[in-house]
């Protein structure tokens, strides 16, 4: 069943992942029993009729988060529960939901750049500042998705967008815009944080799957290295080092 | 006196704009755009308020994301949608990147540039400072709003859903 996956790389917990296989399993008169892990899912179906049991093992594609998906299927799993569905409906149903219009890039580009300006004056910049994390986002959250088009490793995908968003801050540094450039730098870079896989990592292990929570922790934490990283190359170029 | 009102209301609603735009590049539903702008909003307002009457920030962010935590429910209930599609992105703002990016800078000083004894000291100290307020802030937010989701359990989560 490819609902496990598709839930999965669009950043659902564990948890949600196996209680919606199971309503959907139900509605269709199987048993289901899973072992998800990061990068593939084994599962065994029960037909509670003629006793058969099937196993498949399935690969796990990258990871995109998309919060649509999620809820949707949460959503159709409980319909398909209460309305007791058809394999056909069933089908129909999330082929309905992998369709699904996508916002337009250049919103997606605009709210994104509009939040790292936001981020900038939470922080206490003003509106130069603002406006320098802005171009930056936009810059770098660009690369990002030219890059993530292209199937880059995500890890190398975050490094090299994260030295050119900091890049074009840094620019608002040496010319010296708005009233304290280090807020622009520092906000520039926000926007490739990975909260879902943290959150959710948090969310798996206190859920007992311990596993999955260190998975998903770890590979969180190597994406902060990674923006961390690509902030220390700017800053060893450009030779930044004011503390305050 | 009033100029603080204004400028935590200003701060408010950045951190709102904030929210919707990580809402948008997690691809949330159409219908909960004006919830997570409102609760990023919400939140925003209670961690600057809190901040405002000196509490420290990480216990700030901790109610605030408490609060975004418990409100989540019933708004889950009235969208009908599952928690986390809304609660994530509202929280986002609160992440303490200022801390961590100020942690970076102090190590990067620390392992590339020959400082003298006294001056190791000043920036061991950022370190520790800074990356144990980005860490302690971290766990105020993931415990602030996924706690109000886990002790209620199972039987609302059915009735959230329908």
């Amino acid at each position: 069943m490819n609902i496990c996956i598709m839930m999965m790389r669009s950043g659902a917990n564990t948890k949600r992942v196996i209680d919606n296989i199971n309503r959907f399993a139900k509605v269709l008169d199987f048993e289901s029993h899973a072992l998800i892990s990061h990068k593939s899912i084994i599962m065994t179906l029960k037909d509670l009729k003629t006793k058969e049991t099937y196993t498949v093992v399935n690969q796990i594609p990258g990871y995109t988060i998309d919060f649509t998906i999620v809820s949707d299927i949460s959503r159709a799993s409980w319909k398909a529960l209460d309305n007791n569905w058809s394999y056909e409906k069933i089908n129909n149903r999330l082929n309905e939901i992998k369709n699904k219009k996508k916002y337009p890039l250049w919103i997606i580009l605009l709210t994104v750049s509009l939040a790292g300006a936001g981020f900038a004056n939470i922080f206490g910049g003003d509106l130069l500042n603002m406006g320098v994390t802005f171009i930056a986002t936009l810059v770098g959250l660009s690369v990002s998705k030219f890059l993530h088009h292209k199937a880059f490793n995500p890890y190398i995908r975050t490094y090299i967008s994260s030295v050119i968003a900091s890049f074009v801050a840094t620019l608002g540094i040496i010319f010296n815009i708005g009233s304290d450039p280090h807020i622009a730098l520092a906000t520039s870079v926000l926007f490739l944080v990975p909260g879902v896989p943290l959150i959710n990592s948090f969310n798996d292990l206190y859920n007992n799957h311990i596993l999955n929570g260190i998975v998903r922790f770890v590979s969180g934490f190597i994406l902060v290295l990674a923006i961390g990283l690509g902030l220390i190359t700017i800053m060893l170029i450009f030779n930044i080092n004011a503390l305050n | 006196m009033e100029n603080i009102y204004i400028s935590i209301l200003i701060k408010s609603l950045s951190a709102g704009i904030a929210a919707l735009g990580f809402g948008i590049l997690f691809n949330i539903p159409r219908k909960v755009i004006f919830t997570v702008l409102f609760l990023g909003f919400l939140a925003g307002l209670i961690k600057f308020t809190f901040l405002n009457l000196s509490f420290t920030i990480i216990t700030s962010t901790f109610f605030a994301s408490l609060f975004v935590g418990i409100l989540s429910i019933p708004l889950a209930r009235r969208v009908h949608k599952p928690i986390v599609v809304f609660s994530i992105p509202s929280i986002i703002p609160m992440i303490p990147g200022y801390y961590a990016y100020k942690t970076i800078l102090a190590i990067r000083k620390f392992t590339f540039l020959t400082v003298s004894d006294s001056e190791h000291q000043t920036l061991l100290n950022s370190i520790f400072t800074n990356g144990f307020m980005t860490l302690f802030i971290l766990f105020a937010i993931t415990v602030g709003v996924s706690a109000p989701m886990l002790l209620l359990g199972k039987d609302m989560a059915r009735k959230l859903n329908d």
